[in-house]
């Protein structure tokens, strides 16, 4: 949405109210996980020292406290143990109600609370089986030297396995 | 030597959809603050603590807290600072008043909180909340707004316990009612049982009437020494007895449990162990019912009744006015509204008059009462134990 009455904004990026994150390796030192996502690979860090895997990706581990982490493929499968439809309220950016939110278990590891995306009202239960969905979003222009590079970002939510 | 710390006044704007800005309304809580302590020249308060989670974003105002001493006319000496803890940020700012008052680094210590939520157009503020979950992690999802964890939870409440649409509609209705009796609230009317069922939905389960409103406002206390105390108020004393603020996780896939808060009881544990009480020994509690929900799971959490049985607790008029712990007697969250930093001193206000026994809607002999607040998802728990004795 433009900025109507603000002439300075109109038409302007503000990484302050981005919604996304920024995906460069200039603003985060997980950028694997976007490099990955790219791909179709929902990814995390796991810790060679002490075994875990901290979901979202660290640059430390939190258990014990070392930084000697590899990176690990997660399911892009798993299964609604809830789930609501949002019909007020929704955050601009995302699209007309309502905004349907699951809890989705993927098996062995957590139980992510994701946007559910191609899906119609009334449409999921739970038991359901979801699939990782992974699309595009606003580039980020980002200056590196003197260019302003459109850098691609992108984001996952999950849809119903039909 | 430790010393005693008093919370020995306070006031606050009114709440709402307001005309105004951020600073008007913490000019406007001030005043009403000082009105409650005639014997204090504000000159004399010698600490600041502001509490607001949202002055970047909707104010643009970062260095908040000399902006504040000089527009509420107090010239700190000891103390001067901003508090974000989000929706708990203004319970954080009386804890470390209170710590710097006990360890003898300020002697009379005002906190203020409050925000200017409300933006000249709605949808940012609205998009301002995906700042208050983790931005990189869980704003992309679309839960910047809680509504929807906090409706997960009620779903899940539901089926593990077997509690109501009746029982969420408990909660609106006690608050709303309490809130019709406080000229200071947003909402002065009341609403009824089958109203609150028959509410707009926003995200199921929870209508309109389960979601606190977006609220404009300021609230202001003033905390000082037991021994300065005494020198400035002839109202009967009321102590801080005990705090605590708890932390185990903060982005949604790290929440192992929705519908028991874990580190709400450790902070309970915690703060019952400092304050030397019990959860029976309270006599009125401010819970942060953001959501019906909320307080449902709060009293269970709290140890004021057994696991899953909230909602019967709060149908039955267990946390009403005339129950085991009358609760939200000012009309909480859902009534009074939340302005994030406001309302933790809100709290402290309306439980330091109820001590004192000058509420409005009074609870016979009250001499605990409690504060809490979460923030986040159910990220952080912050509670304050006040007591007419000292620990």
């Amino acid at each position: 949405m433009s900025n109507p009455g603000i002439s300075i904004l109109e038409g302007k990026y503000m990484v302050t109210m981005d919604q996304y994150p920024q995906q460069s390796k200039e603003f985060t030192q997980v950028h694997q996980f976007y490099e990955n996502l790219q791909e179709g690979r929902l990814t995390t860090t796991r810790c060679r020292d002490c075994g875990m895997e901290p979901f979202p990706p660290r640059i430390l581990c939190p258990n014990c406290h070392q930084s000697n982490l590899e990176w690990v493929d997660w399911p892009t499968t798993g299964t609604v143990v809830e789930f609501t439809e949002e019909a007020m309220g929704i955050p601009l950016g995302f699209g007309e109600p309502p905004l349907i939110h699951a809890l989705v278990e993927l098996p062995g590891k957590k139980t992510l609370f994701t946007r559910i995306v191609n899906c119609r009202e009334g449409e999921l239960a739970c038991g359901d089986q979801l699939k990782l969905a992974v699309f595009a979003v606003d580039p980020v222009p980002q200056e590196i030297g003197r260019e302003v590079v459109q850098i691609k970002r992108v984001c996952y939510a999950f849809e119903p396995v039909r | 030597m430790e010393r005693k710390v008093c919370i020995i006044a306070g006031g606050m704007s009114r709440w709402g959809a307001r005309e105004g800005s951020q600073r008007d309304f913490f000019q406007e809580a001030a005043k009403a603050c000082y009105e409650d302590i005639p014997g204090l020249n504000p000159k004399d308060i010698d600490g600041l603590l502001v509490a607001s989670a949202m002055t970047e974003r909707t104010s643009y105002q970062t260095h908040l807290a000399p902006l504040v001493a000089e527009n509420v006319g107090v010239q700190p000496k000891n103390l001067c600072a901003r508090v974000e803890l989000l929706c708990g940020s203004g319970s954080s700012a009386i804890i470390l008043a209170f710590a710097m008052i006990k360890a003898g680094q300020a002697d009379v210590v005002m906190v203020v909180g409050g925000e200017k939520l409300n933006t000249p157009q709605k949808w940012e503020t609205f998009y301002s909340q995906l700042a208050s979950v983790d931005h990189d992690w869980d704003g992309p999802q679309g839960i910047g707004l809680p509504p929807p964890a906090f409706a997960m939870m009620a779903k899940l409440h539901m089926k593990k316990y077997g509690t109501r649409k009746e029982h969420l509609a408990a909660v609106t209705v006690k608050n709303r009612r309490n809130a019709s009796r406080n000229p200071k609230a947003q909402f002065q009317t009341p609403v009824s049982l089958q109203e609150a069922l028959e509410g707009r939905m926003v995200v199921p389960p929870l209508t309109l009437y389960d979601c606190c409103p977006i609220t404009d406002g300021a609230a202001a206390v003033i905390l000082a020494g037991k021994e300065i105390a005494k020198d400035l108020t002839d109202k009967p004393l009321v102590y801080i007895r005990g705090t605590a603020q708890a932390s185990l996780s903060n982005m949604s896939a790290n929440i192992p449990n929705l519908t028991t808060w874990d580190s709400l009881r450790i902070a309970a544990k915690q703060a019952y162990g400092k304050a030397g009480i019990g959860p029976q020994d309270v006599d009125v509690a401010m819970t942060h019912d953001c959501f019906t929900i909320s307080e449902i799971i709060e009293m269970e959490d709290l140890g004021f009744c057994e696991k899953g049985e909230g909602g019967r607790f709060v149908f039955e008029g267990q946390n009403d006015l005339g129950g085991q712990v009358p609760t939200n007697t000012d009309g909480g969250l859902l009534g009074c509204g939340h302005p994030f930093g406001g309302t933790g001193i809100r709290q402290g206000l309306e439980v330091m008059k109820q001590l004192r026994g000058d509420a409005v809607q009074q609870v016979p002999d009250a001499s605990i009462g409690l504060t809490h607040n979460l923030s986040g998802l159910i990220a952080a728990h912050t509670l304050v134990v006040y007591g007419k004795e000292a620990a």
